[in-house]
């Protein structure tokens, strides 16, 4: 059969997000994908050169749209690495609570995106609709919907207002009694199973040398997640569980997204329950005259899509010399997307890109 | 992490190891034992290259080129010290003739990153498959990412040539 050259995406049904993939195709079977990412290159790591230490955040949490908390958090993480600030123990609960609220939205999210794909149009207005009502709780606590800014260097920006720990309960409370009928529609239907199992499929070697992390990996058996390995914020302060499966196929991706979710909501309860009294910010210098000592510092933490790290080096003034972001979805975008792509077919290529969590903004930076 | 420090000094003679605050270690050594050193790390279980990242030191005349590893759990749902461990790896060559080794041989998923360090700053990775465009669509006097470029200037001379809409036809 002949073979043909397939442009697909950024302006294509089935892809989400402004990213391309090139592809050699015979039939319907796909030969070689070579990823194309830059619709998205804004160079935020050149132009954060030039902006002072708190100038950069409206920029850092435009990284990744979907989820911009964990890029406040690894960004702030950072700075207090470098600047050696401490920060108080109700901070470190309110954003470990923050974090797993954001992980909740965000897997929402792709869920939407998921289940759109596949057609199921009634799973993706529940989930899009759940996670407003989490955007509702973010307006309130911080004003903004879907960038925020809450998490800064020292702490976080103020503290719950009252009642707020009720809304949080009632708003999770009102989600997750909808788990069941989510269960019925999507994650038992047979259709999903038809469509998810053995596509896209990874070995865990293969995931360990391509780099991958998140949900990728997890869905191979490793419960690898930095939350874990390298606890931050009040991660090692409560009890809970790593959800993975055996697989490696998008299906396996889909179920441990899913069993992430109500492993987040149940973490929210009982951070809630422990929670401390106090202050929830440590005041750090003014930020026009904020020079922060020469060093380096490579952090991590887990986003809702895999290790997100930073690599920043300051020289001693008040701007970073050079600031480095690791996202998560670079390798799942490139190196793995590419290897798994192969041999599937046309058909599965949304399939295999969302169930990898790949966010095109991410890549490009 | 004492022991790989004073592991890696008997093996390798000329780099310089230090330990930073815990689990941090930080390596600087010579170009050219870096990919002997990536290979002796994998070997000894640190096996996830997070990140391959480059520095432009300009007042030095260098690029500092920094691959960030960790490891992977060796047993599914164990945690042990050395899992925490990140380790830096730095070296740095000279600005004028940028020029490196690819490190794909030993780590995969370093291929995009050398691509984008390629595009960015301009560094030659010797043997790397496809050292063609990742993110730019425009054509550089000089890679993007250098300390010496001028973003202002740049955004000045590009866009600056493009008319306004109201007095495209030259009026004023």
């Amino acid at each position: 059969m002949r073979e043909l050259e397939l442009y697909f995406g950024p302006q294509h049904l089935g892809m989400v997000g402004n990213f391309s993939i090139t592809l050699k195709v015979e039939g319907d079977r796909i030969l070689e994908a070579n990823a194309n990412p830059g619709y998205l290159h804004r160079g935020f790591e050149k132009l954060m050169e030039l902006r002072n230490w708190i100038q950069i955040f409206p920029m850092v949490c435009r990284i990744n749209v979907i989820e911009p908390d964990s890029m406040e958090m690894v960004y702030s993480m950072a700075v207090e690495k470098l600047a050696g600030i401490e920060v108080p123990e109700r901070a470190n609960y309110i954003r470990s609570i923050y974090l797993e609220l954001a992980r909740v939205g965000s897997h929402l999210f792709g869920l939407w995106a998921y289940a759109n794909m596949l057609g199921f149009d009634t799973v993706a207005q529940w989930a899009m609709y759940h996670r407003d009502l989490i955007l509702d709780l973010f307006e309130e606590l911080t004003g903004g919907r879907v960038y925020h800014i809450y998490i800064w260097p020292g702490g976080v920006r103020r503290d719950f207002p009252e009642g707020f720990n009720e809304k949080i309960v009632k708003t999770l409370h009102s989600i997750g009694g909808c788990v069941p009928d989510y269960d019925d529609t999507f994650f038992n239907n047979r259709i999903f199973y038809e469509r998810a199992k053995d596509i896209g499929k990874i070995t865990r070697e293969e995931a360990k040398e391509m780099g991958a992390t998140g949900q990728a990996l997890r869905a191979t058996g490793m419960k690898y997640d930095i939350r874990r390995v390298e606890p931050y914020a009040a991660y090692d302060k409560v009890s809970w569980d790593v959800p993975t499966r055996e697989d490696g196929d998008a299906f396996s991706r889909i179920w441990v997204i899913r069993d992430e979710m109500i492993e987040s909501v149940h973490m929210i309860f009982k951070l809630l329950d422990k929670m401390p009294d106090g202050e929830v910010y440590n005041k750090v210098p003014n930020p026009f005259k904020w020079n922060i000592p020469k060093g380096e510092a490579y952090v991590r933490c887990e986003s809702s899509r895999g290790e997100l790290g930073l690599y920043l080096v300051s020289n001693g003034g008040d701007k970073p010399y050079r600031i480095h972001f690791r996202t998560p979805s670079y390798p799942h975008g490139l190196t793995v997307l590419e290897k798994v792509l192969k041999n599937e077919s046309i058909a599965d290529v949304g399939n295999i890109m969302i169930s990898l969590y790949v966010v095109a903004p991410e890549i490009d930076r | 992490m004492k022991l790989l420090k004073e592991k890696l000094e008997s093996i390798f003679s000329s780099i310089q190891v230090s330990i930073l605050k815990q689990d941090r270690l930080i390596i600087s050594a010579q170009k050219d034992v870096v990919l002997s050193i990536l290979s002796f790390l994998k070997s000894s279980g640190y096996a996830h290259l997070a990140l391959v990242s480059c520095v432009d030191w300009l007042d030095e005349r260098e690029f500092e080129l920094v691959y960030v590893l960790s490891a992977y759990m060796q047993k599914d749902d164990e945690y042990i010290d050395k899992e925490k461990a990140n380790i830096i790896l730095k070296t740095r060559i000279s600005r004028e003739n940028p020029e490196f080794l690819t490190v794909i041989s030993i780590f995969k998923n370093a291929e995009p990153y050398e691509r984008e360090i390629h595009e960015f700053y301009g560094i030659d990775f010797k043997g790397h498959p496809r050292l063609t465009p990742l993110f730019l669509e425009r054509e550089y006097k000089m890679p993007p990412f250098r300390k010496d470029f001028d973003t202002r200037e740049y955004v000045k001379e590009v866009f600056d040539k493009i008319p306004f809409v109201d007095n495209k036809d030259g009026k004023k």
